[in-house]
């Protein structure tokens, strides 16, 4: 699964995903709060899994995850990742309030993430299905607000990946001079990709 | 000074150092095995992932059923006496009810079930456990003096 995951075709393949992904997501983004959003060019990598609580601050940080899992030809599980400081600054922009109104994700600041989220995934998953002619719909968001370490267990576990290695999209969303870093962990599963690749193994 | 040594996701770190603090960070449904000899003042922490050793998976510290003999046996090898050793344990939370995830499964559960069952399995003996909930975990083991703590998502540490 490594090899797969690191031949050349299937990082090309990975970052045409990403960038299409991406930036529907964010095209969705501006939309929904009508203002505009820009993302970075998404990184694209190929991690340990024990390195990815790092990426976002250290294990025990405590950090926003929105999980959806696509279905459909395209199938796999996304989390959206934000720093909880982000998270409330996303809030208020979502909810056209100035920044530092919220302070505590209730539920109408969980359930604007939500939201968010479920639309940046749909964008997302467009953008790969437009790219490679595959299609997945994601499930109803889940938002949770714990340590990395913590939420990362829960990927690792619902998508049953045992290898030890996962692919992370990182991109920083940019709204006049604030910035919101994102970071989208996508565990796709191989098998639709890989026959896009042509390689059997 | 203290020295802390990280034990990452499916890992074990041991050590008989005085100032060594052996840390699992942000534990959700994985497990934290601690275990501590207060004669040899040696100690052990377990990160385990999954309940059950799957067949070809040379990482046997990635599984609970494989993860504690592994962990006894580098005690021992420390040079630590199986009938001193205290074993505590704190994990397994069910991290969230929502479609399609892990919840059908309860890895959580299964883990903690594990860790009771292979613990009586080798009679080892255990003075603490925290486990279940809904919320991930720090565990550290200070090997100065064996104690345990246990930390939540913007919680206070506790003894275990």
């Amino acid at each position: 699964m490594e090899s797969l995951l690191t031949s050349e075709k299937m990082q090309t393949l990975l970052q045409v995903m990403a960038n299409s992904g991406i930036e529907r997501a964010a095209n969705g983004l501006s939309e929904m709060i009508r203002q505009r959003i820009v993302m970075t060019v998404p990184t694209v990598s190929v991690v340990p899994i024990s390195s990815v609580p790092e990426r976002v601050g250290g294990p025990e940080n405590m950090v926003v995850g929105i999980y959806l899992a696509a279905e459909g030809d395209l199938s796999g599980h996304v989390m959206l990742i934000l720093n909880y400081h982000d998270a409330l600054a996303l809030v208020d922009l979502l909810l056209e309030q100035p920044e530092g109104t919220t302070t505590t994700l209730d539920p109408l600041a969980r359930s604007a993430l939500a939201e968010a989220g479920n639309l940046a995934a749909s964008f997302f998953l467009n953008g790969v299905a437009a790219a490679l002619g595959l299609s997945g719909r994601p499930t109803p968001p889940a938002v949770i607000v714990d340590m990395a370490g913590a939420i990362l267990d829960i990927m690792l576990i619902t998508a049953g990946q045992l290898g030890d290695e996962v692919l992370l999209l990182e991109s920083v969303f940019q709204r006049a001079e604030r910035q919101l870093k994102l970071y989208f962990w996508v565990l796709p599963d191989l098998l639709p990709l890989r026959s896009l690749t042509g390689e059997s193994n | 000074m203290e020295q802390v040594i990280t034990v990452g996701l499916g890992e074990l770190a041991v050590s008989d150092h005085p100032e060594a603090v052996l840390v699992a960070f942000g534990l959700g449904s994985c497990v934290g095995v601690a275990a501590y000899d207060p004669v040899r003042k040696a100690g052990g922490l377990l990160h385990a992932m999954l309940p059950q050793h799957r067949n070809g998976d040379k990482n046997l510290t990635k599984f609970v059923d494989t993860g504690i003999p592994e962990l006894l046996n580098r005690l021992l090898a420390l040079g630590a006496r199986r009938e001193q050793i205290i074993w505590r344990y704190a994990g397994g939370a069910q991290m969230l009810a929502a479609p399609g995830l892990s919840n059908r499964f309860n890895i959580g559960a299964q883990n903690v079930g594990m860790t009771r069952e292979v613990l009586a399995r080798y009679a080892l003996r255990v003075v603490g456990q925290d486990t279940g909930g809904h919320q991930g975990r720090t565990v550290r083991l200070f090997i100065a003096d064996g104690r345990v703590t246990v930390r939540e998502v913007s919680g206070l540490e506790r003894l275990l």
